[in-house]
């Protein structure tokens, strides 16, 4: 686990470690997906949400998955997260068959394996921004220790957050919530962090800085990071882009 | 997870605060229950038990001794073996026991007071200072022979001082007493007015009052003699007060039966703070379960959150129940000294088994809200829009259970008026309750709608509110539904069983007072005098004749009332007795130490003068010593009937006791006697006022704690409800229209509440009066105590009311600005 490593000099996220990842980027993809089928509703209302969708997601890159609004876009990503069932079709993450896993299961392994960052409420209001952070941690059921701690400032640090560590969410704006919920997200250093339409309530200057940490993230740290958006601009900062349409990949 | 367990609890402990009043009234509830229960034990140890407080043994009659000595006080010992028993334990034993002997002064003045007339009772003093139970309160205690101590209330009543002369007793074993001391002692059955030395009392030993009804040892007995069984002080008092709980079983049950009450509504309002609560976090939980907090996680953080609030109001409502129990021990000791509570220790018990029950019912309350919040898909957090109650309507398994409750609820309480089973009567209730808590959120919502476009503008809106959770709405009301219906249930039950009560009496005690003069007929002064006695509503004057009768050593009046109808109570009925019998009132002639001999159906000789009917005995009550004899029969027995007696009826309202003394005082001017039945008709009254008045109280906390429960809930949703207050207040709604919308909204909850629960509630008690009071009454009728009803509406309305104050004041508070910006 990344972990239990000592931080690295302020500056580069692990810039050395990343580049032995890359070497093997194409040898196992981080996950894939096949046949996957979703539909909602019945009869008249049934509506097909993802159509036999095939895909395999590179280790290390930032992809987007673009699309119109109801393409199946956010469907896809719930799948392929284990937050939703699909009616068929395997996902497999890490080696790992999701459909395999009951409920306890796929909890810890979203919990080892899968980092998030949503549009919206991405931090419990209760919380304290470096709480938040920890929140991963916390939920194995270890001590918070030294080593989680210095874990925690160093991803703050990194996300321009460090200072605003003891605040609640509500005090603070947009763009830090985002960089906050990406540092929790990166705590337990996950085999994929997933990132539904991160900048979609920003305004462009703090969606510039998100999206600049999501790639600094996978390029630096050898993160795979996979975010869905219907915007443009924001997809421009991705390696790879995967267009959806009607349910499909196109 | 602690964090998040901190966290919460610093962020959210606020809002539990109307679910830990709930709680902590339930367990402050049961406290003080449970103190003045050992309270009145303690106080029952301190009266009953003070002849035997320093006692090892009690000894006393077994429970079923065959034979049983003087029928004034059965149970008691063999009088000679008890009294070898005490010769031979000498000081260690402490002989208790009365004798009610003629009482003059020496120089033969008579000595009365009030129903006292010439007697007294005595009783004996231990020689050991260690068993004698009596305190000294001036003077000395008698060393010998010739020494009397009085109680100290007789001594004043009687006017009597120390160093006065008095006779006790009459004939052979007339005494010559001297007043040396006064003394106090407990309200026990062994109270007597004066006491004596043990060697004194034995004088009396072959009056037919005279008794030993137990004997207090110290020490060892040796061998008892037979008849006799030995108790452990402890041990007999608690017996004896079980003998006294057997009357007051009714009284416990519904205590029971009113805890359950209140602790079933303050598991409604838990639960529903905790619903509400967890609506309102249903994003927080998501979006815990996403970053991959497992279900089993989740619970246990909202557990020990439960727990926490749990503990907090358990001890608070403990606290505040001893607080409680024990300021209201000097109160009650204050209002009614004849029934003294003492101070008890803690009830350990009582504190423990309500803070437990807290406990209990805390979590229970969390229960079903937990296991929906944990159920939430981990999605949930990703949607947009705000999730609120998750189940509203209720499944298609809460519908057929409600159904099967519902028709099994009915069926049962049917079962109940026929069986007259109080088992099924309160299942049956339970069910239909139960029923209406599954189904209520399929027609309360639609109530409040109706009730709201009554109330116009705000009405409406503030129905729009209300009817958008079904479920909380539902809970909401029903939890003061329970508690209005209970109480309408009662009021009505009470006003029915007064009626008939009242109704019953009338017939047992026709006529209020009864002034006899034996000894020269009523004058025309007497009865005017009679009729302008403060109090006395109508007086007639009885025309008879003073006649002897077969089986009475004593003269009396034989009457024949021609216009008893102007006083008696049932409507003269009583003294329609046909030619040839005699009605004669059993329990003037009972009372009197011995029974009537006479049986009913019985021939007696009735004689006046030289004249003579043979007449058969018709038993009934409630008009003193006098027989009743039909105008036909009268003319047998004389040619000149004269008046003997004055009938008189009380007003309503006057002052019974003020009326009783002076009727008496005008009977004695004349060398008349009266009768009275207005004291036990006014001790009837009285309990009956203290059962309605408990039970109001009682119930009254349970609505306090339903309409805790309705400020709960609004101020909860004022929270939820933030933005789209701002948003209206941005639209142009004034700080006062906000305030009057939800003041709209927590009236329309209570009175859909009372409406429904006033017409379950006279349901209810219709029930219960074919189940319980036509068994009793065959006569009663049902009573609906319309005016009561009312004033319980127009209360339970203002204090929803007066709920809306405080979320009323938190959403006013919000700028607009600043619930726009809310998350
Ligand atoms: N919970 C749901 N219930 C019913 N239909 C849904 C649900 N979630 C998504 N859909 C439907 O599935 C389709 C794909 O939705 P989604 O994956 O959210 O699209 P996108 O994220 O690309 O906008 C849409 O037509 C949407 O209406
Ligand atoms: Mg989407």
């Amino acid at each position: 686990m990344i972990g239990q490593r000592p931080p690295a000099p302020r500056g580069g996220l692990h810039s050395a470690e990343a580049a032995d990842v890359r070497k093997d980027v194409f040898q196992t993809p981080a996950a894939s997906a096949r046949a996957l089928t979703k539909t909602f509703g019945r009869g008249e209302a049934k509506v097909h949400a993802l159509r036999s969708v095939d895909l395999d997601l590179p280790r290390g890159r930032f992809t987007a998955i673009m699309g119109p609004s109801g393409s199946g876009k956010s469907t896809l990503m719930h799948c392929l997260a284990g937050l939703d069932q699909a009616d068929s079709g395997a996902v497999t993450i890490a080696g790992t068959d999701l459909g395999s896993l009951d409920d306890d299961e796929l909890t810890i392994f979203r919990r080892e394996h899968i980092g998030f960052v949503f549009q919206s409420f991405n931090l419990l209001p209760m919380l304290t921004a470096s709480q938040n952070i920890l929140l991963p941690f916390e939920l194995t059921g270890c001590r918070i220790d030294e080593a989680a701690r210095a874990r925690a400032a160093h991803l703050a640090e990194a996300l321009g957050v460090a200072n605003r560590l003891a605040h609640r969410p509500a005090e603070l704006s947009g763009g830090q919530q985002q960089r906050v919920a990406i540092a929790r997200a990166l705590l337990l250093s996950p085999d994929l962090l997933f990132a539904d339409e991160p900048t979609g309530n920003l305004d462009s200057a703090a969606a510039a800085g998100v999206l600049h940490h999501l790639r600094r993230t996978a390029h630096e740290l050898g993160q795979t990071v996979v975010m869905v958006t219907h915007d443009p601009v924001a997809a421009k900062y991705a390696d790879d882009v995967i267009i959806m349409q009607d349910a499909r990949i196109v | 997870m602690r964090t998040i367990f901190l966290a919460s609890l610093r962020t959210f402990g606020r809002r539990y605060i109307a679910a830990q009043i709930a709680v902590s009234a339930s367990v402050a509830l049961i406290v003080v229950i449970g103190v003045l229960i050992a309270g009145a034990r303690a106080g029952i140890m301190a009266a009953d038990g003070a002849p035997y407080r320093k006692a090892d043994y009690v000894i006393r009659a077994p429970k079923d001794d065959p034979q049983r000595r003087p029928s004034c006080c059965p149970g008691t010992l063999n009088t000679a073996a008890a009294i070898d028993l005490i010769a031979r334990l000498g000081e260690n034993a402490s002989g208790l026991g009365r004798v009610a002997l003629p009482l003059r002064r020496q120089d033969g003045a008579p000595l009365r007071s009030g129903n006292l007339r010439d007697e007294t009772t005595v009783g004996p003093i231990a020689n050991a200072k260690e068993l004698r139970w009596q305190a000294l309160v001036t003077g000395r205690l008698p060393a010998g022979i010739g020494e009397v101590v009085l109680h100290v209330w007789d001594a004043n009543a009687m006017n009597i001082a120390i160093g006065d002369r008095i006779l006790v007793g009459e004939g052979p074993t007339v005494a010559p007493l001297e007043v040396v001391g006064f003394v106090e002692s407990p309200t026990t059955w062994t109270q007597a007015s004066m006491y004596v030395t043990w060697r004194q009392y034995l004088q009396w030993r072959d009056h037919p009052t005279f008794h030993i009804g137990s004997v207090a040892v110290r020490g060892k007995i040796g061998r008892l003699p037979q008849g006799m069984t030995a108790y452990a002080p402890e041990a007999y008092v608690t017996e004896s007060l079980a003998r006294l709980n057997n009357g007051t079983d009714a009284l416990a049950l519904l205590l029971l039966l009113f805890v359950c009450v209140a602790l079933f509504i303050s598991i409604m309002v838990v639960a529903n703070t905790f619903s509400i609560l967890f609506a309102q976090r249903c994003r927080d939980f998501a979006l815990l379960r996403c970053v991959g907090a497992t279900k089993r996680q989740v619970t246990s953080s909202v557990w020990r959150e439960a727990a926490v609030i749990a503990l907090v109001a358990s001890a608070a409502g403990t606290l505040i129940g001893v607080a409680l129990g024990y300021g209201l021990i000097p109160l009650v000791n204050a209002l009614a000294p004849r029934t003294p509570m003492g101070f008890p220790r803690f009830p350990a018990f009582w504190l423990l088994g309500a803070s437990a029950l807290g406990l209990v019912v805390t979590m229970i309350a969390s229960l079903v809200p937990t296991r929906r919040a944990v159920q939430m898909s981990p999605l949930a957090a990703m949607r947009p829009d705000v999730p609120v109650d998750i189940h509203t309507a209720p499944g298609r398994f809460q519908l057929a259970l409600a159904v099967a409750l519902l028709v099994t609820g009915l069926v049962s309480l049917a079962f109940a008026m026929i069986e007259d089973s109080k088992v099924l009567m309160v299942a049956g209730g339970a069910s239909v309750i139960v029923t209406i808590l599954l189904i209520g959120p399929l027609f309360i919502p639609p109530m409040v709608t109706a009730c709201g476009t009554l109330l116009g503008r705000y009405g409406r809106l503030a129905a729009a509110n209300a009817a958008r959770n079904p479920r909380r709405t539902a809970t909401t009301t029903t939890a003061l539904l329970i508690g209005v219906t209970m109480t309408t249930a009662v009021l009505t039950g009470l006003a029915t069983w007064r009626t008939a009560i009242d109704a019953h009496r009338d017939t047992r005690l026709p006529i209020d007072v009864a002034l006899t003069s034996l000894n020269k007929p009523i004058s025309t002064t007497l009865l005017t005098q009679v009729r302008q006695t403060a109090g006395v509503e109508h007086a007639i004057a009885v025309n008879g004749a003073v006649a002897r009768m077969t089986g009475l050593d004593a003269p009396i009046p034989v009457l024949a009332a021609r216009n008893a109808e102007q006083v008696a109570r049932d409507g003269g009925r009583f003294t329609k007795v046909a030619p040839g019998t005699i009605a004669l009132d059993l329990d003037s002639f009972a009372s009197r130490g011995g029974t009537l001999r006479i049986r009913p159906g019985s021939r007696v000789t009735v004689r006046v003068g030289n004249r003579q009917a043979d007449l058969r005995v018709v038993l009934l009550s409630g008009w003193g010593k006098a027989g009743v004899i039909a105008p036909e029969t009268l003319k047998l027995l004389t040619d000149s009937p004269e008046p003997h007696v004055i009938w008189a009826r009380g007003s309503r309202g006057a002052n019974w006791l003020q009326l009783v003394d002076d009727l008496d005082e005008l009977a004695d001017a004349t060398g008349g006697t009266i009768e009275d039945r207005l004291q036990a008709r006014a001790a009837g009254n009285r309990q009956l006022d203290v059962l309605e008045w408990s039970a109001l109280g009682l119930l009254g906390i349970s609505v306090a704690i339903a309409l805790v429960g309705i400020a709960n809930t609004l101020g909860l949703s004022v929270l939820e409800r933030a933005r789209e207050n701002a948003l209206l207040r941005a639209l142009g709604l004034t700080r006062k229209q906000l305030r009057q919308i939800l003041a709209a909204e927590a009236l329309l909850l209570s009175v859909v509440a009372t409406l429904l629960g006033m017409s379950i509630g006279i349901v209810f008690a219709w029930v219960g009066f074919e189940t319980f009071v036509v068994r009793a009454l065959r006569a009663a009728t049902m009573e609906v105590p319309w005016i009561s009803l009312s004033v319980v509406m127009l209360v339970v309305a203002l204090a929803g009311l007066l709920s809306s104050i405080i979320p009323g004041r938190q959403a006013a508070a919000v700028p607009p600005a600043a619930g726009l910006l809310l998350d």
